[in-house]
């Protein structure tokens, strides 16, 4: 009786010390987990795969410090990809804060390319390849001021240099020349996007949302409103699936190395769950 | 009169909001345009020097009535008062009219930021791991029919979701999947509905002051 | 006539049926330029298109890729007619269309493309100025029960037993989110009956603009009830906007001051477990509500009570159960209606027209 009794009220702090080993074992040995790739990655992933050579890829940096572990890996998945198609580049953020992480995300894959390159051709060049727009308070500036004109909202870059004079930006005026948006975010900004930019000038939305707030947005993926979703950590793992398998792009595969935690928080969570409803109904059996 | 000037405001600025949603014609976007970026950043910036004020107010007087824990809002206002300096005069990455390195010690607020904000914020969101394990085993219990349906429900998720639910079955993934796309987003929706109404419902009675708690008072 | 043979074997098939006209429901300035693709697409580099004052002098004004037939031209002056070609080119070769009809561009004062959102957005406050107008000729309306709402008078109860102050969390949303509006209704509502017991309470803020009108709310609650002496100034403050740092400040009052009911109404993001699991650890009863609804989980698990969605909107007519606000809920109740059999009537028409033999929206 007692031992139902203890296994319905186990001391959260055992939970504490179960949860923390099962989730940082896995990280000490790390292995990479292939995983399946589902429809909304695989839509996302074709949808920047098809941008026209006389387009650009704008991506929206929108995630903080605390959900970095799960949009940082998006980030450097959809710039391989970017990069290695050599689909060009822009690059933003609505807040200040996700500026200094969306540099470190950039600076590290043009990093990995420019380590292999042999050629000019074949490096990742700032301003020929891509640009860091900046930050350009407040929000709804750049969500609706760049249906008219992106260089009016950025007329200088995050160094300073005049957008219209980058090669990257020659011939890109405003979201008609945006072949799609991805905003990466741990909150609601890919709403806004498709709110005010997508309903005013028709730009093409997708986005990599952290898993909590995941199942707000498949509604909006559900009537073609987002083009794609990388959803939670799994979803960047999916999209570094794509990226390796279909565009042979080496590199460190953060979420992939990171699924085993996952999984084994995942079961440890359930067995606790199933270890206290079996307490439950001893006890209510008695 | 007190009350009427704010809510005369609240619906002459809520009726230009509105206009410019369906109108594009160059003066009435001009007049949003002008609300949206001068209008609001002068207040937002007016507030937040208010809201710090309020802050350094009540640590102050934490020190000043040495109440408990009075030493860590020195902390506090250290903190805040060598971290304005820094950003306000040593330039975002150094160059700044202050100097912010010392030999290799470099302090600028780029540093700062990635040092102290990045791993403080990061823990404090690790925190929802535990939490929720915690939260999951205390609340998660068959108690009716509904609640075990719920159970079987987020066990299929939780392991659909994960590697090994595709070799379990190579139908979890799409089942769960599913899950997502249709009983999922059926529920969401109507959830979304009813907020949405009583968005614009709440919008209506504060434009038209039938709703004037927010003012303060009785009504 | 072999120039012509040359000529037809080697120049590019233009583009044709071009059209250019005012770019509908916008603020002038732009012409849109509609096209066919040229028989030659699949050869093409892509589409220029070029602009005329005179019908002579025609400049380059843009390029469209392979495969578009659409371009507008943003760089034109209300009120000046322009003709348009639009020429297929490749590195070596060209096909210029006919060109278009002149066209105009002018702005426009209304977007027609949401009319039907303007529609619906009159009948929809129509709904409720009728509701409004019935309940000022004195019917009464009926509103079920919130368990959430009910248990406000009960949470506060027990901390003015229990000695122990009352904290209320807004949130971090700003005062654009309607949830932080309908949360400050409910603390003053919550302000008064904590004055009338005299119940400390407890409000930090994460947004320096809903920090000053709580301030403002809070006072002027206490004052309502005559006893504005009761109004602290250092209990209503402002702690940070960063949203884990708020959290962290919140968990360290829930661990100091051990409130004895937690009022988690507003906005919130991922830190409403942090915050909501902290107080379950104090013991406290704990009162959620949030229109967050990613956010809801976390708060039925934790909390003992969870205000969903709309009710939250509803909370202030619910507890002051004044008639002219009850009357914008039951017209929104209304406005529910009409969707659900707006949706139920249209799934029903998309069910037959799957069914061959009835053929009848076909």
């Amino acid at each position: 009786m007692k031992a139902f009794e203890y296994l319905s009220k186990i001391d959260r702090r055992i939970i504490y010390l179960v949860i923390g080993v099962v989730v940082i074992l896995p990280l000490i040995f790390p292995t990479v987990e292939r995983v399946r790739v589902m429809a909304p990655a695989q839509s996302l992933f074709n949808a920047v795969d098809s941008i026209p050579e006389d387009m650009v890829l704008m991506i929206d940096f929108d995630y903080d410090p605390q959900t970095m572990p799960e949009n940082e890996p998006m980030a450097v998945a959809l710039l391989r990809h970017a990069f290695k198609r050599r689909i060009k580049v822009a690059a933003l953020s609505l807040y200040v804060q996700p500026l200094a992480l969306a540099l470190k995300a950039l600076d590290q894959v043009t990093e990995e390319f420019n380590a292999r390159a042999q050629t000019s051709a074949d490096s990742i060049i700032y301003g020929r390849d891509y640009v860091l727009l900046g930050w350009q308070p407040p929000p709804i500036v750049p969500l609706l001021e760049m249906g008219i004109s992106i260089s009016n909202v950025y007329s200088t870059d995050y160094y300073g240099y005049r957008t219209d004079s980058l090669p990257v930006m020659q011939g890109i005026e405003n979201f008609n020349d945006v072949g799609i948006l991805v905003s990466i975010s741990g909150g609601n900004a890919p709403l806004w996007w498709v709110g005010y930019s997508q309903v005013l000038y028709g730009v093409a939305v997708g986005a990599g949302l952290t898993a909590v707030s995941a199942s707000d947005f498949y509604i909006y993926y559900q009537t073609g409103q987002f083009s794609g979703l990388m959803v939670g950590m799994k979803g960047a793992a999916e999209y570094e699936e794509l990226v390796e398998s279909k565009l042979q792009v080496p590199g460190e595969r953060k979420a992939s190395e990171a699924m085993p935690s996952l999984t084994a928080a995942h079961l440890a969570i359930m067995v606790f769950i199933i270890i206290g409803n079996i307490g439950y109904m001893m006890r209510r059996r008695i | 009169m007190k009350k009427r000037i704010p809510l005369l405001l609240v619906l002459i600025f809520g009726i230009a909001g509105i206009i410019p949603y369906y109108s594009q014609y160059p003066l009435v976007q001009n007049v949003q345009s002008f609300i949206r970026n001068d209008m609001i950043r002068i207040i937002a910036a007016f507030a937040l020097v208010l809201g710090l004020g309020s802050l350094l107010k009540v640590h102050f007087d934490k020190i000043r009535r040495h109440r408990e824990n009075w030493e860590y809002s020195w902390v506090l206002i250290l903190s805040f008062v060598v971290t304005a300096i820094i950003g306000l005069f040593g330039g975002r990455t150094g160059g700044g009219m202050l100097p912010t390195s010392i030999g290799s010690f470099v302090f600028n607020i780029q540093v700062i930021y990635e040092n102290v904000n990045v791993p403080l914020g990061s823990t404090m969101f690790a925190l929802l791991a535990f939490f929720m394990a915690s939260a999951a085993y205390r609340a998660f219990r068959a108690r009716s029919l509904d609640s075990t349906l719920l159970l079987v429900t987020a066990f299929i998720v939780m392991l659909g979701v994960l590697p090994l639910g595709n070799r379990i079955s190579h139908h979890l993934p799409s089942f769960v999947q599913w899950i997502m796309d249709i009983p999922n987003v059926a529920s969401k929706r109507g959830i979304g509905f009813g907020i949405a109404l009583g968005s614009v419902a709440t919008a209506l009675k504060i434009l038209l002051g039938i709703e004037q708690k927010w003012l303060g008072g009785t009504r | 006539m072999f120039a012509t043979f040359l000529i037809t074997i080697f120049a590019l098939a233009p583009p044709t049926d071009v059209r250019a006209y005012d770019r509908p429901d916008d603020g002038g300035g732009a012409i849109t330029i509609q096209w066919q693709l040229s028989p030659d697409d699949e050869l093409v580099d892509g589409y220029e298109i070029y602009r005329s004052e005179n019908g002579i002098d025609f400049a380059m004004v843009g390029f469209m890729g392979r495969g578009r037939t659409q371009y507008n031209d943003e760089s034109t002056e209300d009120g000046k007619e322009y003709i348009y070609k639009v020429a297929s080119v490749s590195d070596t070769l060209e096909g210029y269309s006919e060109a278009s009809l002149p066209a105009m561009s002018s702005p426009q004062w209304f977007v027609t493309q949401r009319i039907y959102l303007l529609f619906a957005m009159l009948v929809f406050s129509g709904i409720i100025l009728y509701y409004i107008y019935v309940v000022r000729r004195g019917k009464e309306l009926y509103i079920r029960k919130i368990a959430g709402l009910e248990a406000v008078d009960d949470a506060i109860g027990r901390a003015t037993e229990m000695g122990k102050p009352v904290l209320y969390v807004i949130g971090i949303g700003t005062m654009s989110n309607i949830a932080s509006i309908a949360s400050l209704n409910i603390l003053a509502e919550v302000a008064k009956k904590t004055g009338q017991y005299e119940t400390p309470l407890i409000v930090p803020h994460a947004d320096p603009i809903v920090y000053t009108v709580a301030r403002e709310v809070v006072k002027e609650s206490y004052t309502s009830i005559g006893r504005p002496d009761l109004f602290d100034p250092d209990k209503v403050f402002f702690v940070t906007q960063s949203q884990f740092a708020y959290a962290a400040a919140i968990d360290g009052i829930m661990l100091r001051d051990r409130p004895a009911a937690n009022f988690l109404i507003g906005w919130f993001r991922a830190e409403s477990l942090i915050i909501a699991e902290t107080g379950t650890m104090t013991g406290a009863i704990q009162i959620a509500g949030t229109d967050a609804v990613s956010q809801l989980p976390f708060f039925v698990t934790a909390c003992d009570y969870t205000i969903i969605g709309e009710e939250l909107y509803a909370a202030s007519a619910y507890i002051s159960r004044e008639p002219m606000l009850l009357s914008a809920i039951k017209g929104e109740d209304i406005g529910k209606i009409v969707i659900f059999a707006a949706l139920g009537l249209a799934s029903i028409i998309g069910l037959l027209t799957r069914f061959p033999i009835l053929g009848l929206f076909d």
